[in-house]
């Protein structure tokens, strides 16, 4: 009786002290998540591509989500590294390169694969069978110098025989399949990509893909990553990584799936990019890569 | 083979709608022509502008993607370029000529010809294709980025479907064309048929009704050409109908009497045979001729004549029914047709009627005048079953009353037609006398009265016909001065008679002169002149030939009978008036015309020298031919006391079976062989009792 008469005479308490321990987690889960999509398309398409997974995340999460992206590649590298983001869907460099204040928990797979490896590619005729044949010629990268698969992956295959940047003339399309398709028009001799490039659609309807071939690749690599704020807790890291890994289960994640453009999204892990890690150190070393 | 040429006839409306739709089709035809053309050619400066603006775009944005080389936002160029209508290719090439982007209308008929033709896609070589093709207009537009040429943009502008729209609008506007022609047509066909086609085809039907004699007006409607038109048509026709009507009265009216004239009156018995058919009744005509209506004429003067046949038709009519017709047929003939006669007894008391109220007395022109007539009748159908035959049998009828006496009504009779024809027949007879040589001159020599000595011969002429024999001149002459032939025949004699005294004459045997008759017909054909050139052909002398004339010349136009003897009496022919004593007014021709001899009828002599008024009368005779200085002549001298009652009463020169017969030339050759043996005085070779072989002249 009397251990029932104290137990009832100390919950008001009880609940007073937990209602001041959770007061701040309820605080903050009303704050909305800041999701920052990397400026790959323009501003407008990445708003209608991603804010039904903004919208969905909100739902699920019970906590509004905002959808943010930038101009450009440098500005959203700024807000990266200001960490303005507590989700953020970005490339694989610049993943490696904020992986100090985020971590991975999602991958996209794109045209159902999750993984893809960088290649060189060269036109059939031009009579190139081996990598060290590109010395003094001009290969073309889709992107700039932190695109993963279109530069990096092929600057580290031209490393591997011995081609340093010098020994060759660089030129940057505007993206991965113009590469292709410049190489195509014999605008350079040679085009770095991911080796899904060649099946793109864009690409087989511009130019001949027969008339292309991979002169050659890298090991596969984990496409883009979804990272979150190392700070982020546990508990909310592990809702928003359920919430995009079970996207293909339901009828509305699937429709966010078809509208981000991409057949799903996928656990992951940050030995997952490792491989990348280390062909990143190994064409830029430790420093920044040249912008 | 001949070949049948079908003949299109148009009307007038259909002419003049040709002529319309012509002229509206090469007009609108040609304004849609140029419609089109002006219109192709401002849509191909569009469709060049369209281009160009094109291009210019292009040129603007393309840099930047090829420096950044973004084929895909240059094929999104061009894919957006090309799929602007029109746009056949959109290529963007480099520098050195290759192809960035490019897109080719593959559905393009051009370019799908193309590509099968060749069998390649290679794009340069399909623009160089392409090139070639007239219906695409190729534009080309330098990329140029801070004067730095980064490649060329190429579209080329089909003008195919500019020109599928220009056939469309070309087809369209045709038959747009067509249907407001022939609307045009239609409207303006309507209207040309009630303004035009319609008055005319009144005016067509009204001359045609002209045509045939009904005499219709033509409505005026309007006050254009076409109702002046009408209004001179409708005054011509007036004008016709009046002309028609004068010339049915002339046609079929005398001028003079007012009386139907031959026509009519054949008409007016053509329906009395009609009607006499159906009703099986008679009717009778009567065909009236003035007897002496030239004398009246000639004494009383032409329009007395006229009065007298006005007045003679007035009385006729004045005593006849309505239902007769009384016509004049032409100079003094009449006619009278009486319809409903029973018997001839009826047409007899007619014609008695007829004949009296004719010869009553009349004064006209202030003289007197008693007419005669002759009335010829035939009844329906016992004389003739046709206007001709009855016509023709009336005066037959007629000619036979006026032979028996003046004043008588015959009947027609079928021996009256025997006669005709028998004449008829002598006439075609005579017609071939002259060529079968059946005619011929006989002589019957003249004497001076007194020394009995031959001076010279009349010429008679004898008719030897084949089946008749010798036909006399009294029998032919009066026929052949009727039909005409007597001048070709007076010709014939005059010649032959000038031959054969020239032939005498140069044989030494001529006769003083050849005496020959002239008809009256004869006379009237320029006679002198035809004597003149006989008498130079056979050098004839003037005293050689003695013409002898009867007083039935002398009663023809007497201006030109004188001036006809004149010329005579110029040539210096003797001229000789015959039968004296016979006629009307001897005295008053001798006082008119100068003749040289006279001759005394055979009629006055035959008495001679018993009765006492021939007596009396040749005596009268030769002392007027003495005071006015002619020779006298007596023919038809048959006994001596003739002779010497002739010879002793001064009488110069006589002729007569007592002195000589006729002879034929042979014989009066012979004849005057014989005298030229003897020496004239000769003695007389009289054949007395020889029968009489022709008439002496």
């Amino acid at each position: 009786m009397d251990r029932r008469r104290v137990l009832t005479r100390a919950l008001p308490f009880v609940c007073l002290a937990g209602s001041a321990l959770v007061a701040p987690a309820l605080q903050a889960a009303e704050e909305p998540l800041v999701m920052g999509i990397f400026p790959r398309n323009k501003p407008a398409e990445t708003t209608t591509m991603y804010t039904p997974l903004a919208n969905l995340l909100s739902e699920r999460l019970g906590r509004k989500v905002i959808l943010a992206t930038a101009r450009d590649f440098e500005s959203f590298s700024r807000s990266v590294q200001e960490g303005r983001y507590d989700i953020v869907f970005y490339n694989q460099f610049q993943y490696i390169q904020s992986s100090r204040s985020y971590v991975v928990i999602a991958h996209n797979e794109e045209f159902g694969r999750s993984a893809v490896a960088g290649a060189l590619y060269v036109r059939k005729d031009s009579g190139i069978t081996q990598v060290s044949q590109l010395r003094g010629r001009t290969i073309i990268f889709g992107g700039g110098r932190d695109a993963m698969l279109s530069y990096i992956a092929p600057r580290f295959l031209l490393m591997q025989a011995g081609l340093n940047e010098e020994d060759f003339k660089s030129e940057f399309a505007v993206n991965p399949p113009n590469a292709v398709v410049a190489l195509s028009l014999k605008q350079a001799d040679a085009a770095g990509g991911g080796e899904i490039l060649i099946d793109l659609a864009a690409v087989k309807k511009t130019i001949n893909t027969d008339d292309i071939r991979i002169l050659a690749s890298t090991e596969s690599l984990l496409f883009l990553p979804w990272a979150v704020k190392r700070t982020m807790p546990a508990r909310l890291r592990g809702a928003i990584q359920s919430v995009m890994v079970d996207l293909d289960g339901s009828e509305a994640g699937r429709a966010v799936l078809k509208s981000a453009l991409t057949t799903g999204i996928r656990k992951a892990q940050e030995k997952d990019y490792d491989p990348h890690r280390r062909m990143i150190n190994a064409v830029f070393g430790k420093g920044a890569p040249p912008r | 083979m001949r070949t049948e040429r079908r003949v299109i006839r148009l009307g007038l409306g259909a002419k003049f709608t040709l002529t319309v739709l012509t002229i509206l089709a090469c007009t609108m035809a040609a304004n849609t022509l140029y419609s089109v053309y002006a219109s192709t050619r401002f849509h191909e400066k569009q469709l060049v502008e369209r281009g160009r603006a094109l291009g210019r775009l292009i040129s603007l944005v393309s840099p930047e993607a090829i420096l950044g080389f973004d084929f895909l936002l240059l094929n999104d160029y061009t894919r957006q370029v090309s799929a602007q209508p029109d746009v056949v290719y959109g290529v963007i090439l480099s520098p050195k000529g290759s192809p960035l982007s490019a897109y080719i209308d593959d559905s393009d008929p051009f370019v799908r010809a193309r590509i099968n033709a060749t069998g390649s896609t290679d794009i340069t070589r399909l623009l160089q294709e392409l090139d070639h093709q007239p219906e695409l207009i190729r534009l080309e537009f330098p990329i140029v980025h801070n004067d730095v040429e980064l490649g060329r943009f190429l579209v080329g502008m089909s003008k195919q479907s500019l020109h599928a729209e220009s056939r469309r609008r070309l087809a369209f506007q045709l038959i747009a064309l067509t249907a407001l022609v022939m609307f045009l047509c239609a409207a303006i066909y309507l209207a040309f048929r009630a303004n035009v086609l319609f008055p005319i085809q009144a005016l067509i039907s009204a001359s045609r009704n002209v045509g045939r004699g009904q005499y219709t007006r033509v409505d005026v409607k309007s006050e254009d050409e076409l109702g002046q038109l009408a209004q001179a048509f409708n005054a011509m026709a007036e004008e016709v109908r009046r002309e028609q009507a004068k010339l049915h009265r002339q046609a079929n009216f005398d001028t003079l009497t007012g009386l139907p004239n031959r026509l009519m009156a054949l008409d007016r018995i053509n329906q009395a045979i009609n009607r006499a058919r159906r009703t099986s009744q008679r009717f009778a005509l009567f065909f009236i001729d003035l007897d002496n209506f030239k004398s009246v004429n000639d004494s009383l003067g032409h329009a007395v004549g006229d009065e007298l046949l006005v007045a003679t038709g007035m009385r006729v009519q004045a005593i006849l029914r309505d239902a007769d017709t009384v016509a004049r047929l032409g100079g003094d003939e009449f006619l009278v047709l009486v319809p409903d006669v029973v018997n001839e007894l009826q047409a007899e008391e007619i014609a008695e009627r007829l004949v009296r109220t004719i010869s009553q007395p009349q004064t006209l022109s202030g003289r007197k005048v008693v007419a005669r007539c002759s009335i010829g009748i035939v009844v329906f159908p016992d004389n003739g079953e046709t206007a001709a035959a009855l016509m023709a049998n009336a005066d037959n009828a007629m000619y036979q009353a006026k032979a028996s006496g003046h004043g008588s009504a015959i009947f027609f009779t079928e021996d009256m037609n025997t006669r005709l024809h028998q004449r008829m027949q002598m006439e075609q007879d005579l017609n071939q006398a002259l060529e079968l040589g059946q005619l011929a001159l006989h002589f019957q020599p003249i004497y001076n009265a007194a020394a009995r000595c031959h001076r010279g011969a009349e010429v008679l002429l004898r008719w030897q016909h084949p089946e008749r024999g010798s036909v006399g001149p009294a029998e032919f002459i009066p026929l052949a001065e009727a039909t005409g032939q007597i001048v070709a025949i007076g010709d014939w004699v005059l010649e032959q008679a000038c031959r054969k005294w020239s032939q005498w004459h140069r044989a030494g045997l001529g006769p003083d002169f050849l005496a020959i008759n002239i008809s009256r017909v004869q006379f009237r054909k320029r006679f002198a002149r035809r004597l003149g050139e006989l008498m130079t052909t056979y050098e004839i002398p003037p005293h050689a030939l003695e013409l002898e004339i009867t007083e039935s010349v002398l009663l023809d136009d007497h201006h030109h009978v004188a001036e006809e003897l004149n010329s005579l009496r110029a040539i210096g022919v003797t001229l000789s008036l015959d039968d004296f004593g016979t006629g009307y007014s001897s005295l008053s021709y001798l006082k008119r015309f100068r003749f040289d001899v006279l001759k005394i009828d055979r009629s006055f002599v035959s008495g001679l020298p018993d009765k006492p008024e021939d007596v009396l009368l040749v005596k009268a005779i030769l002392a007027m031919a003495k005071g006015l200085d002619l020779k006298v002549v007596a023919e038809g001298v048959e006994s001596d006391d003739q002779l010497q009652f002739l010879s002793a009463q001064g009488c110069d020169y006589v002729q007569g079976y007592l002195l000589a017969s006729p002879m034929d030339e042979t014989a009066y050759g012979r004849y005057l062989e014989s005298l030229m043996v003897r020496a004239e005085p000769v003695a007389l070779v009289a054949t007395r009792n020889r029968r009489r072989a022709g008439t002496s002249g």
